[in-house]
């Protein structure tokens, strides 16, 4: 099976020159917990970083890889644990600190100032004297990046570079304060494959020059094709550190990353089955390849796949914020432009978004304005808002689903995560809806409000159909009655829920192999 | 209108101007670290009873220009205080500033209505005032009108070619990045507050000490708001800002002119002149898309890291 990555053959790239062997480490972490709340980001992680060697560090959204490397660039202290470099304790509570040490970190979101050059961006706060020359700075910058096989033009403005430039100034920004270690946080993202490419040239530049490289990812390939070693992260723990070249195949990887333990199970009383409710028919485009799936009333299908598939852009579509093409999508047995001529509020289709803070709530309204977002049905008359019915609502949604805390008038940015999600999922309920499109549903939720979620979901198909979208192989497993494996925007197949043999292909298909080969 | 009259005019342009041009090169210096002094009309006001008082107690016209500035930096204190250190909205306290820089020039100057104090005359300039034309309108002010002429290229050389200046527009762009480099937006903007601050009390200075050497009510007159607009016009560069000051000089001394000779338009209306340009030029700007060329973080504070 030929791996063809998105224009040309990543397998087919290899670091030029050996990596070295591993001696003594440049930082050790130890025992390392983090925990936000009740939830515990990192629990107990221990870690080396070789100098002159790539360490990837794989893991799932919400596994855990940034809030470590976070604690590593100082910008998140641990609860316990430490970090030993050059083979002292270190304390690490600013990214000034870290710096200070040869930690720097090149974030998703770049801090880069866009109206300044190249130069300006690497030198700020660098330079010593009290005159700056910009030729002077350009050469300074212009032998960095030859060095390191950075290619980018010093003089230019960083508002007209790519992201894949703007992302080499971030790493120039570090090389120049002298980082020993280099941390890259999912650094392919917002990368061409050519870019990508030229990237991985740099890291192994960068580490045949003695640089440590931690770089975080949740693609396979790429690190199967950058890394001399792999640390995988599930669940805030490390569950395998291996080297590359003792990996033995792809799905090795995958099922590490996933894992298969059941933390919760919830029962899952059959249902009978009633009329199809979203019906996907060889759907192409916005990065989608002939997608074809059906959710029928009584049923829960699991989209699943590692995040960044195809998933958003399905959903996207099928919730109306992205037009799909014509005659391909179908909403409770109407076409979807028909469907979204009328979309009414209620009886018709809910979705619970990912992104609870931004697209699901207005985080500075109270809690009956945000119930009034999507269902206004019943608390108008004629033009006026009846705000004091939709105010008794919210509080029976409030008491319903346990939302602390319970009062209405709270802003939705007081609320923890679970709880304004509980508050979602109520309110998308409350719509009585016959087609339920939850998106990553628990993300970042604790056991308890998983567990709520959770039962929700399984009593609302006794009167909908819902396509759970999630990353999180154990909700499908719990939840799900199919289960569909989604792989660069094309379902990999479609599988039983409760048969044991089908379940164990989830592993190979989200790696994107055809569950043939193991 | 003969030849005479209009180098006239084009002298007076440049004396009205040089005010502007003071208050002007203070507000983009502020704005370029990312804070947004609506203050300007008040700290004039304020400098420019502060120049006068003290050079009517020393005799020292230069003291005088000292205190002037002085008194801008503390105005622009009031306003650091409120949006740097505490983080207050900016446009509430540049406004509060304004009305309280108005209100307290004319009551601690209400004594002084009428009396005159050493001021700046105008001098012609050896050598260069030889020159036809240019020397009669550029080379034939005062001693503040020469300073004026070297400040932008002081302004730009600062901002452009010097650590502090790269790091001050650092954090007016984008004080993320500038935090992110070990830069601190508070102590940047501190300093380019107080700078701008010390600047726009010399445009007030320049009020009392040598446009009139008299002090009155109301001498700022609303040339702190047309600074605030000129910085726009100019898109934040300080060379553009001559041209920007020099053609509402202009506008103020033609309207003035236009009522000397007895006109028959209101001359309300022709008060109303600089400020109807006003309208047009950040119209014309707008509409040229040039606002983007704004520090990107100006107007917006910097919440302390988390």
């Amino acid at each position: 099976m030929i791996e063809e990555y998105r224009g040309f053959d990543i397998k087919s790239l290899q670091r030029p020159t050996p990596a070295p062997p591993k001696k003594t480490p440049l930082i050790r972490i130890r025992g390392l917990t983090k925990r936000f709340g009740s939830v515990e980001a990192n629990k107990d992680v221990s870690l080396d970083i070789h100098p002159g060697r790539i360490l990837a560090l794989l893991g799932e959204n919400g596994a855990g890889k940034s809030t470590l490397m976070s604690m590593l660039a100082g910008r998140l202290v641990p609860d316990e644990g430490f970090i030993e470099a050059d083979g002292g304790k270190v304390r690490l509570e600013s990214p000034a600190q870290a710096i200070a040490l040869g930690v720097g970190m090149v974030y998703q979101h770049f801090t880069l100032v866009e109206a300044m050059t190249v130069a300006e961006n690497v030198l700020l706060g660098q330079t010593d004297s009290f005159f700056v020359s910009p030729p002077h700075m350009k050469r300074r910058v212009a032998e960095l990046a030859t060095r390191f096989g950075l290619d980018i033009d010093p003089g230019a403005r960083v508002a007209d570079l790519s992201m894949g430039e703007k992302q080499r100034v971030e790493i120039l920004k570090l090389l120049h304060r002298q980082s020993r270690v280099l941390i890259l946080d999912e650094p392919t993202t917002v990368l061409t494959p050519a870019e990508t490419r030229r990237l991985f040239d740099a890291l192994w530049s960068m580490a045949a020059q003695g640089k440590a490289i931690v770089f975080i990812s949740h693609k396979l390939e790429e690190v199967m094709a950058a890394s001399d070693d792999v640390a995988i992260l599930r669940k805030g723990r490390i569950t395998a550190v291996m080297e590359k070249n003792d990996i033995r195949s792809k799905s090795d990887l995958a099922r590490s990353m996933v894992g298969r333990d059941v933390i919760l199970s919830v029962n899952k009383p059959p249902v009978e089955l009633g009329e199809e409710v979203l019906g996907i028919d060889d759907l192409s485009g916005h990065g989608l390849k002939n997608v074809s799936l059906s959710v029928r009333r009584g049923e829960i299908l699991a989209l699943t796949g590692v995040a960044g598939n195809g998933q958003k852009a399905l959903v996207e579509m099928v919730c109306g914020l992205e037009t799909p093409p014509r005659r391909k999508l179908f909403i409770l047995g109407e076409r979807w432009r028909r469907f979204y001529a009328r979309a009414p509020w209620k009886n018709a289709l809910s979705y619970v978004p990912e992104d609870r803070k931004g697209l699901a709530t207005a985080p500075n309204l109270d809690l009956v304005d945000n119930v009034l977002l999507t269902t206004r049905q019943g608390f108008v008359k004629g033009p006026w808002l009846m705000r004091s019915k939709a105010a008794d609502a919210t509080d029976g949604l409030i008491l319903d689903y346990n939302v602390s805390p319970p009062r209405a008038t709270a802003l939705a940015k007081q609320l923890s995560g679970g709880n304004l999600q509980k508050l979602v999922l109520g309110r998308e309920l409350y719509r009585g809806p016959r087609l339920i499109v939850a998106e990553q549903p628990t993300q970042g939720l604790d056991v308890s409000a998983t567990e709520e979620v959770w039962t929700q979901l399984l009593k609302s198909r006794e009167d909908a159909g819902v396509l759970l979208v999630t990353g999180d192989v154990n909700e499908a497993l719990n939840l799900a009655d199919r289960i569909a494996v989604i792989y660069r925007g094309e379902i990999m197949g479609v599988l039983d829920a409760n048969d044991p043999s089908q379940v164990a292909r989830i592993g190979p298909l989200m790696a994107g192999l055809a569950g043939t080969e193991e | 209108m003969n030849f005479d009259m209009v180098i006239a005019l084009l002298a007076a342009s440049v004396q009205m101007g040089t005010p502007i041009l003071y208050a002007t090169l203070g507000e983009i210096l502020t704005e370029k670290s990312g804070v947004l002094n609506l203050g300007v009309e008040g700290v004039m006001a304020v400098s420019a009873l502060g120049a006068f008082v003290v050079a009517q107690a020393t005799g020292q016209p230069w003291l005088g220009v000292l205190a002037g500035g002085a008194c801008g930096v503390f105005m622009a204190l009031l306003h650091a205080v409120a949006c740097v250190v505490l983080l207050g909205n900016q446009v509430v306290s540049g406004l509060a500033v304004t009305i309280l820089g108005l209100g307290l020039s004319s009551f601690m100057g209400q004594p002084f209505i009428g009396l005159s104090a050493p001021g700046f005359t105008p001098f012609a300039f050896p050598l260069l005032s030889d020159i036809p034309l240019v020397g009669d309108v550029f080379f034939r002010g005062d001693a503040l009108v020469y300073l004026s002429y070297l400040l932008p290229f002081a302004l730009w050389f600062f901002l452009q070619r010097t650590r502090l200046g790269l790091e001050i527009r650092a954090v007016g762009e984008e004080p993320e990045a500038a935090l992110a480099a070990g830069l601190s937006a508070e102590r940047l903007r501190m300093i380019a507050t107080l700078a701008g601050g010390f600047l726009i009390g010399m445009g007030g200075a320049y009020l009392s000490l040598a446009y009139t050497h008299l002090w009155t009510n109301g001498l700022s007159g609303g040339r702190g708001w047309i600074a605030v607009a000129l910085v726009i016009f100019a898109f934040w560069n300080p060379q553009r800002a001559i041209i920007g000051a020099y053609l509402f000089g202009g506008v103020m001394a033609f309207q003035l002119r236009l009522q000397a000779t007895g006109s028959h338009i209101s001359s309300s209306l022709l008060l109303m002149l600089p400020y109807l340009l006003t309208i047009v030029v950040l119209a014309a700007s707008a509409a040229r898309g040039r606002g983007d060329e704004a520090p990107a973080g100006l107007g917006v504070n910097t919440a302390p890291e988390e």
